[in-house]
Parts: C-alpha cells; structure tokens; sequence
C-alpha cells in the first residue's frame, strides 16, 4: 500500500515537472534578456572565451569571493574540530590513521602525483579558456595529494606553507579587488583594469586569469589541509593500530 | 588508416560489453574485479586508441590517456582487491581446501615491514 502511494505520488510530480518543461518550444531563441548580455558582453568586450568563468569571476566576482571564504570557514573548523590537543605524550611523532599501502600502489602513486598536479595547473591556468577553473583545478590537485597521503604513511605535509599559500592567494585575490577601485574605468571592486588582450590568448581576459589561479592555489591548498587533518592523528599517543 | 581504427574500437566495444556482463554474472567481488578490471582495461585502451587512429590529430592525446589507463587501472583494481581481502572478505570457493594463499605471503611481507620499522 505504502509503494503504491510513494508511486503515485512520484508519478503526479514528474507529470507536472514534464508538462512544465513541454511548455518550452524545442529548440526556440530563448537567449534574451540578462542571459543575451552574458553571451555577447563576454566574448566582445572582455575577450574571455569560456563565459561562465568570466559570470563568476568578472560579473559575480563578489559572490565568489564569498565563496572562497565559506571555503576558508568550512576548513577551518574542521580543522578546529578534528585537530586533537597535544596531549602529554608530545614525544610521539604525528599518525596516520590508514594502514600502509603495498608497494605496487605506492610505486604508481609516484608515477602519477606529479601528472596530476600538472592537470591541476593546467586547468586553473586555463581557467578562462576551458571549461573548469579554480575550484576544479584546486580539487584535482588536492586528489593528488590525497593518493600520496593514503600511500605513504611518512608523507607529510607542512601545515604553515599551506597557511602561506592560502593566505598569499586569498589576499591577492581581495587586493586586485582593490586595484579595481583606482585603476578601473568605472572604479568599482573587483573591476577588470588589464588590458584585456585576444580573444582565445592564455594572456587575454585581464584578471580573471590571475584570480583563477590564486584560486586554485587557495582550493588545492585547503582540499589538501582537511583531507590531512581527517587522516593524521595529531600526537594525542594513540596508535591506530593498537585500538 | 581508418579499418586499423574502427577495427580497434569493435574489439573494444566487444571487450567493454563482456567485462559489463562479467560484473552481472561472476559469483563474487574478486571474479567480479577480475571481469570488470582486465575487460574494461583492454576496452577502453582499444577503443580510445581507435579513435586515435581515426582522428590523427588527437593520436598523441588518445595515446597519453592509454598510457595513463595502463598505469591507473590495474593500480586501483589492485589496491581494491588488497583492501577487500584485509576487510576479511572471503572469495567464492567450490573447493573448500584451497586455502588462502594471499594470507602467508602477506604474513610474510608484514613481518618483513616490522624488522625494517624496528631498524
């Protein structure tokens, strides 16, 4: 009794979603309005090639500022809960909470770390030409770290450069903000005052590029921070062994 | 140029849908990984190699991402199948005496890592 109803529900709701998407002509001119002056306000004037990049980092660049600090929030206090107080056995060295991996693993994550920092950069640095951007790019270099912390159990990583990086990116990103402010035409925050270059160029766009990769170094760097603080047990004395 | 390519995607083609019916029709996890991993390996490096061969252009890019499956694949099914067995996941037997010869090579090698921990 109780599927028939789940059932019939589900078919009444995907009913009405479908006839509200058959309202739609197939295939109709529907580019009009705010999403007409994205597609052609892009390309023209700004001459970035991939249009939702230049929507979130040139038109929307407040909005993925904000972003990024939800980011930094969401890091911190997970690093704030997880992070364990030094507790009277300050001798021991940090833990890791996974077991070793065997040889073949740790071999071909040594074949393919560096490959995939590459693709990271790649995709940050193309941020403005390809689909992805910062947020990707960072991800996926923070997926390279994370083969090598769950191979090796002596990969360590150094908590202060992480802070640097983030700190280096987060800052640059809120100060090209401000140069916006006095160089930029219409001198407002986050306005684009580069020169804004050839359609499709790796230099074109102004400074959507550089925000992009300050981003990805602020994603990468904070992906990598939690995904280490969630597999080391920081010097509490327990063995993850033992327990 | 172009029978080489569409010759190399029907073999992959081929590969992928019995690797798929493997998956569906082996008794346990490792058969399983056996059947999706090896089929879908040779499947996908063949038929992306394919494309390579029908579009010259992309022929170094198709051949990056062969090689990188040759190296990912077998990686990941491996370290599956290493992690399955630790989590005491017992492989289909018709023959209950064949023991499990995964356990004493692995006792093995863990004493090994213990002498080498304690140097």
């Amino acid at each position: 009794m109780k599927k028939v109803v789940v059932i019939g529900s589900l078919g009444v709701i995907v009913y009405y979603l479908l006839s509200a998407f058959v309202a739609i002509p197939f295939g109709a001119d529907i580019i009009k309005g705010v999403k007409e002056f994205y597609l052609q306000k892009s390309p023209d004037d700004l001459k970035v090639a991939n249009v939702v990049t230049s929507i979130v980092v040139n038109f929307r660049g407040f909005d993925t500022l904000g972003e990024v600090t939800v980011l930094f929030l969401a890091s911190t206090a997970l690093g704030s809960i997880l992070y364990h107080r030094r507790s009277q056995h300050s001798g021991l060295n940090p833990q890791r909470t996974s077991v070793e991996a065997s040889a073949i693993v740790q071999t071909g994550a040594k074949i393919i770390f560096p490959f995939t920092v590459i693709l990271g950069a790649y995709i940050f640095i193309h941020g403005h030409l390809t689909p992805g951007g910062g947020f990707q790019g960072g991800a996926i270099i923070a997926t390279g770290f994370l083969l090598m912390l769950i191979s090796y159990r002596k990969f360590f990583i150094k908590h202060n450069a992480l802070t640097w990086i983030e700190a280096i990116a987060g800052s640059t990103f809120v100060i090209l903000g401000l140069f916006g402010l006095i160089y930029a035409k219409n001198h407002d925050f986050l306005e684009n005052f580069l020169p804004a270059g050839k359609l499709n160029d790796l230099l074109s766009g102004g400074i959507i590029g550089i925000i992009y990769i300050a981003v990805g170094f602020k994603v990468g760097a904070e992906i990598t921070g939690i995904l280490d603080t969630l597999l080391t047990v920081k010097e509490t004395g327990l063995d993850p062994e033992e327990n | 140029m172009n029978y080489i390519g569409y010759f190399l995607i029907s073999i992959g083609t081929i590969f992928l849908f019995l690797g798929g019916l493997g998956i569906l029709r082996m008794p346990d996890f490792y058969t399983r990984l056996q059947a999706g991993t090896k089929a879908s390996t040779l499947g996908a490096m063949s038929s992306i190699l394919g494309i390579g061969f029908l579009q010259p252009e992309w022929f170094i890019k198709t051949f990056i991402i062969v090689v990188f499956i040759a190296i990912a694949n077998p990686l990941s099914s491996h370290a599956l199948a290493r992690g399955s067995h630790k989590a005491k996941q017992m492989p289909f037997l018709k023959d209950e005496k064949i023991g499990d010869a995964y356990e004493a090579v692995e006792e093995k090698l863990h004493k090994n890592q213990k002498k080498e921990d304690k140097k």
